[in-house]
């Protein structure tokens, strides 16, 4: 009993420290739009637009997370992934790639990527996966998701609220997660459909199925908390706090 | 409709003919002008002959005297007449039958009292050359007609036939495919150069498509960036709760947009890899059990439109890349569901190679040579107009029939028939 509290504390301060993040991009626009998104809350992030540089501060520097573009000026952005292999490092790595190439994803991931992103994609998408990544990585799913009075157990895919379980459907439960994940941000509706149904199902015009199952997680959430964590704004999108 | 070796032949039969015709009408002409002049000769001699008897023994000759010759001695009282040459009848004394021949008509005068002579002589001989003539045009014309034919049959195939393997190649001939169009050397000019003609037109045609297949692929994935760009920007720029209502209106009509454009984008590259055969993996796929996971996966979506599902799955596997079967599958799927009414139905059949999506739709149908045709779209559709291209792309990747068909009254079917094992 008191190793499992101290593993839910270890997990819960762990989660608190700010992320150390790299971000290898050589699209300026893209690499700030990233690091603001993605610092505001707490995360420190560093940033550099080719591989030279990357390795330089990946020899340097130890990072939660590396995203990495594949095609960099100096080089295939694969070649980083070789080299972390090879100096024996395990930061987490998603590759975010406008190649929407099966050989790409299945090399990249083959030589140690740990997710595989393609452009275009939402920064609630990005940051939803860098957390996903993180979990998996550092915890191995052992681990409970603390948000307010809301603990998420991710292995068990069950949520707790004072040790009474809310049942969720699964794209429920996905939801909360990619909320959690997102907090206080503004996700659109075009976030949350392409998230719930994968970028390979084009019915991202309708929206209405999102609009029922907002409104039932809502309604469940609120019915247990007495709290309403999900705020829609304008008709855009929705923010969780 | 006549092969150019028979209209060849024809023109060649119609004027050798004609030719023949005529040489045969000019020998005869002139055999018959020769051999009458000859005869008229030998008749102007003969009445010479009986003028210088009648002069040496002071009477008329016998008919016997001419040999065969036959001479008729007419009293006449006319004093002059000129002498005149004319085909007449000939009888042969011995044999007794009639035979063509040539007479001369003179004046001569025995003691005071004019006699008409006519001498008629044989042409048999004549007339037995103009029958060889006639008999060897003839002959001469019938074996023109076989020697064309054995030669058209032959020789002329053979000339023919690099035209016929060019002609082959070119209805083989697919843009898609590698294989270059080359008949090899021909020994004449103009097969030659219509063989390098098409070589070249099939060569550039080739390169061509293939440049605009890289360029479709180059530009779709040169638009990626933006829209990514855009895409992170918008994401940024909806933090900033200072905007007003009718700016996040707008942001959201921006949203709407650019995701379209990115599914556009995606289904272009999508598109330009099946045509490139970028796509090689293949792996077995249990397809009824993918349907089943697929109907799981559409399964709020269906509910959401309230359709009701029919299935009829049994078992069949494909080879194929699991991902673009997956991709079809959806676009089936969604298709079905989009073009869909309320409460309407989908009926999914699997069996004996072929697999059936049908759903309730509209009351009119599809045209079905544009249905799959790229852009092709409802107006009030707000698909990508390119779903049931990349399912059309993908059976044909793989050999597959794909037809569209409808029933009254407002039933839509897309039957995908799989190659035979």
């Amino acid at each position: 009993m008191l190793q499992i509290s101290f593993k839910i504390s270890f997990v819960h301060l762990r989660l608190k420290i700010p992320l150390k993040l790299l971000i290898v991009e050589d699209e300026a626009g893209l690499r700030q739009s990233i690091e603001k998104y993605l610092a505001e809350d707490g995360s420190i992030c560093e940033s550099c637009s080719n591989l030279q540089t990357a390795k330089e501060k990946i020899a340097l520097y130890q990072y939660d997370c590396i995203l990495l573009d594949i095609g960099l000026p100096d080089g295939n952005g694969l070649a980083l992934l070789e080299y972390l292999k090879a100096s024996g490092k395990n930061e987490c790595v998603l590759i975010i790639s406008a190649r929407n190439s099966l050989d790409d994803k299945l090399r990249g991931l083959n030589i140690g990527a740990d997710d595989y992103l393609t452009k275009p994609f939402h920064l609630a998408e990005l940051k939803a996966r860098i957390m996903a990544i993180i979990r998996r990585k550092l915890f191995k799913s052992q681990n409970i998701l603390n948000y307010d009075v809301l603990s998420v157990d991710l292995m068990a895919r069950q949520v707790k609220v004072n040790d009474n379980a809310i049942y969720l459907t699964r794209k429920e439960y996905e939801m909360l997660l990619y909320f959690v994940s997102n907090k206080g941000k503004v996700i659109s509706k075009n976030a949350i459909a392409e998230y719930l149904w994968g970028d390979e199902i084009d019915m991202h015009d309708s929206f209405d199925f999102i609009y029922t199952h907002i409104k039932n997680l809502r309604k469940k959430l609120f019915d247990e908390t007495g709290k309403d964590f999900i705020h829609s704004v304008y008709g855009m999108g929705y923010k969780f706090s | 409709m006549m092969k150019l070796s028979s209209h060849y032949s024809k023109t060649l039969l119609i004027t050798a003919s004609f030719v023949l015709l005529l040489a045969g009408i000019a020998y005869y002409t002139a055999i018959s002008y020769i051999t009458n002049n000859e005869l008229d000769r030998d008749l102007t001699e003969e009445i010479d002959e009986i003028k210088g008897y009648i002069k040496l023994h002071n009477h008329l000759p016998d008919p016997v005297d001419f040999d065969e010759d036959q001479t008729t001695f007419i009293k006449t009282n006319k004093s002059h007449f000129d002498r005149r040459f004319f085909d007449t009848t000939y009888t042969d004394p011995k044999e007794k039958n009639s035979e063509s021949g040539r007479a001369v008509e003179g004046l001569i005068s025995l003691n005071g009292q004019n006699y008409r002579v006519i001498i008629a002589e044989s042409k048999e001989s004549t007339e037995y050359l103009t029958q060889i003539i006639s008999i060897i045009t003839v002959a001469l014309m019938v074996l023109l007609f076989a020697v064309m034919a054995i030669s058209n049959r032959f020789i002329l195939r053979g000339l023919w036939k690099p035209f016929y393997q060019i002609l082959g190649q070119l209805k083989a001939f697919n843009i898609a495919t590698i294989d270059k169009i080359d008949v090899g050397d021909t020994r004449v000019d103009e097969f030659t150069e219509l063989n390098q003609a098409v070589m070249l037109m099939s060569s550039k045609v080739r390169t061509d498509y293939q440049n605009l297949k890289v360029f479709t692929e180059n530009a779709s994935h040169e638009m990626l960036t933006p829209i990514a760009l855009i895409t992170s920007k918008l994401d940024t720029l909806i933090q900033d709760e200072t905007l007003s209502e009718e700016q996040f209106e707008h942001l959201n009509g921006i949203f709407a947009d650019v995701s379209r454009l990115s599914k556009l984008n995606q289904a272009l590259l999508l598109l330009a890899k099946i045509d490139n055969k970028l796509i090689h993996e293949i792996t077995d796929i249990d397809l009824r059990q993918l349907i089943e996971e697929k109907l799981l996966q559409f399964n709020e979506l269906l509910q959401n439109k309230k359709l009701e599902i029919n299935a009829d799955l049994h078992d069949e596997h494909i080879q194929a890349s699991r991902h673009l079967i997956e991709i079809m599958l959806n676009n089936l799927f969604s298709n079905a569901i989009r073009h869909n009414q309320s409460g309407g139905t989908i009926t999914i059949v699997l069996d004996k190679g072929k697999l059936i999506f049908s759903n309730t739709g509209q009351e009119k149908s599809l045209d079905p040579e544009e249905v799959f045709e790229r852009f092709k779209k409802a107006k009030t559709s707000e698909g990508s107009g390119l779903g049931l291209t990349i399912v059309k792309n993908i059976c044909l990747q793989y050999g597959y029939a794909i037809s569209y068909s409808f029933e009254v009254p407002r039933t839509h079917a897309f039957t995908i028939t799989f190659a035979q094992k």
